[in-house]
């Protein structure tokens, strides 16, 4: 029997969005990357080439029925510094893919992690922490927004007064839980606030939004966020808050977000982006989201892990 | 929400209901509930004005790895997150539920979390679940260090009755109540049924069901929300009137019924909402004890006692109830 009478607002609601195979990162740029002018981005993209070749090639090889759907991405930081303007940069970053044989079809500012179109990604998913219980948690609720870290374990128990200490307790280490035999303990700060409490998020912690959005698991209120627009190359802003917060280069770009994500990062990124799995771990994505994309591979007999943070791999090339 | 395809069958649900007065002179409207229950910044609260004005927060997760408790001692660990959220009813009946379900068996060490993660309000026993004996050992309560629902619905309730949205004015005196709940499997081709419910010390009543394969823990939760609130709803009403019914004139009469025909007799609405098939479940409590019978004769007793005392002769002028005035 089916309901004659319904009302909207009481019904839960989630927006699908458009879903390639694999979302290949080219690139996350920062303003130390550009010290030596063009030829640092040529070196970088001479480098990821034999890379996102490597990757097209083994999305073709598990790609079962129908043709692979693959969408580039490049990252450009505007949140930590400013630098040079998108009508300067844009343009010799394309420029220089090109030369590496590569193409770039989105484009994304840093700050869009934080805030996108006046939708606050960062502080959402900072909303959607479900902190890994250690043993013996039986529901007592763990104080992770209070903090502005996140473990994958239990810290050390905490530094005690000088008078406490002529007791001499003994240093208790830190363990990470689900650790195979021997503990790999991350802490990682997520933000920190100055005097007035105007939060600065973490680079791991906005690596992880980008993730996510990549993985087409954000919504607000049930509604798609980034969503890419068209951009020019010859009507590019001077300022980078003009520039759309994801922006689609390839007019026949596959669907930005994917099944998968692939970045290709030099060596230095490990750390951050261990943080982002430690973060990733620990996120409830919206339910309605998962739901979409698992029917999905299902009806295109993809197979998918699980958890979110298996979705997410990495090549990282060494340097220089 | 559709479950992960890969999920096993689930053998045992349960949850706990707390259920109070929202601590505020005037029942909220529809959007300051949206906003009282908004306690995920990017999912939507949801409204619904038919046929009673009824609020629903996001779902949020709380991750546990404990035993569960279990009526024959067996030592059991779960892994996995307990749902919770929050509804409020026409503005004035604040309840906070917890509910999870778990599957017949599981791996024999934890999973990485995010495992646990993509299945919300799922547990996953270490090994196998002994499912009749965890749903007497939930329903009676845990030993210290075991799995407390209650603890997590209060860390939900706790922040929003300290809401400043709230004036921390209830209108009436009450207390808070318990409705735990655990749920089993009916036997194949069975309808759902109440097998028990029983009104135990201190506020706390327990319901144990069978349910046919495949009913979501949510809708199960929710029936149990109605059976909470609702069995709130009498026990503040025979509270309110205890003893005060008898022939006390003037305004201690008032004052004892004020409250509950301003703020109460109208939110009597059993199976307002909810999933059909387990709406029919209120049948059994209708027939016994006879929930909407015990509430029909409660306010009838009222309403005769408000016509006797406009009858009488006018005592010295009664004193309203100030509002907000705990009685």
């Amino acid at each position: 029997m089916t309901d004659v009478f319904r009302e909207t607002a009481a019904q839960p609601r989630t927006e699908a969005v458009p879903l390639s195979h694999l979302s290949l990162e080219l690139g996350h740029l920062y303003m130390e990357d550009l010290a030596d002018g063009r030829k640092g981005l040529r070196r970088h993209f001479e480098r990821v080439r034999p890379w996102a070749d490597a990757a097209r090639a083994d999305l073709a090889a598990r790609t079962t029925g129908g043709r692979p759907r693959m969408s580039t991405c490049f990252l450009v930081d505007d949140y930590f510094s400013r630098f040079s303007t998108p009508a300067d940069l844009l343009p010799l970053v394309l420029e220089e893919a090109e030369r590496a044989g590569l193409v770039i079809d989105y484009l994304a500012r840093e700050s869009a992690c934080a805030v996108a179109d006046k939708v606050p990604l960062a502080q959402a998913v900072a909303g959607r922490l479900v902190e890994s219980p250690p043993p013996g948690s039986y529901g007592a609720r763990p104080p992770v927004s209070e903090s502005g870290w996140l473990a994958n374990g239990q810290r050390s128990p905490a530094g005690r007064s000088p008078q406490a200490m002529r007791r001499a307790e003994p240093w208790q280490p830190p363990s990470e839980t689900n650790a195979r035999r021997h503990s790999v303990f991350v802490d990682v700060e997520l933000w920190d606030e100055d005097k007035d409490g105007n939060r600065t998020w973490s680079c791991p912690f906005l690596a992880a939004v980008w993730q996510l959005a990549r993985l087409g698991l954000l919504r607000n209120e049930g509604e798609a966020v980034l969503r890419p627009r068209d951009a020019s190359l010859g009507e590019l802003p001077v300022e980078w808050d003009e520039l759309p917060p994801l922006v689609r280069l390839n007019a026949d770009a596959d669907p930005f977000s994917a099944y998968r994500t692939c970045s290709v990062l030099p060596a230095r990124f490990l750390s951050v982006e261990h943080a982002v799995r430690v973060i990733l771990d620990q996120t409830d994505v919206d339910t309605g989201a998962v739901a979409q994309i698992s029917r999905r591979t299902d009806n295109e007999r993809q197979p998918m892990p699980g958890s979110v943070v298996e979705r997410v791999s990495y090549v990282f090339y060494p340097e220089p | 929400m559709t479950a992960p395809p890969d999920t096993a069958p689930t053998v045992l649900a349960c949850g706990e209901v707390r259920t109070c007065v929202l601590p505020s002179r005037r029942p909220l409207d529809s959007d300051a509930a949206a906003q009282l229950l908004q306690l995920r910044a990017d999912e939507r609260v949801l409204v619904s004005k038919r046929p009673n004005l009824y609020v629903l927060s996001p779902q949020t997760l709380t991750g546990v790895d404990c035993r569960l408790p279990t009526a024959n001692g067996a030592k059991v660990r779960v892994v996995g997150t307990v749902a919770v959220r929050a509804a409020l009813t026409e503005g004035r009946i604040l309840q906070s539920s917890a509910y999870f379900r778990t599957p017949a068996q599981g791996p024999d060490r934890r999973r990485p979390w995010g495992h646990y993660l993509i299945r919300p309000g799922v547990l996953e026993p270490l090994g196998r679940l002994p499912e009749s004996a965890a749903a007497q050992g939930v329903l009676a309560g845990g030993r210290p260090g075991e799995l407390d629902l209650g603890l997590i619905a209060d860390g939900v309730l706790t922040p929003l009755v300290r809401h400043p949205l709230l004036d921390q004015r209830a209108p009436l005196k009450s207390r808070h109540t318990r409705l735990r709940w655990a749920a089993l499997p009916a036997d194949p081709g069975q309808g759902p049924a109440i097998e028990e419910f029983t009104l135990a010390e201190d506020d706390l009543r327990t319901v144990r069901l069978r349910v046919p394969a495949g009913t979501e823990p949510a809708a199960i939760a929710a029936l149990c929300e109605d059976f909470a609130l609702h069995d709130w709803l009498l026990t503040t009403v025979v509270r309110l009137l205890d003893g005060r019914l008898g022939p006390v004139e003037g305004p201690d009469a008032l004052t004892a019924l004020r409250p509950a025909v301003e703020h109460l007799m109208h939110l009597w609405m059993p199976r307002a909402r909810g999933d059909r098939t387990l709406r029919a479940l209120w049948d059994v409590l209708e027939h016994d004890p006879g929930f909407t019978r015990q509430w029909d004769n409660l306010v009838q007793r009222v309403r005769d006692r408000l016509a006797l005392l406009n009858a009488l002769p006018k005592q010295p002028v009664a004193q309203p109830a100030r509002a907000g005035e705990k009685t």
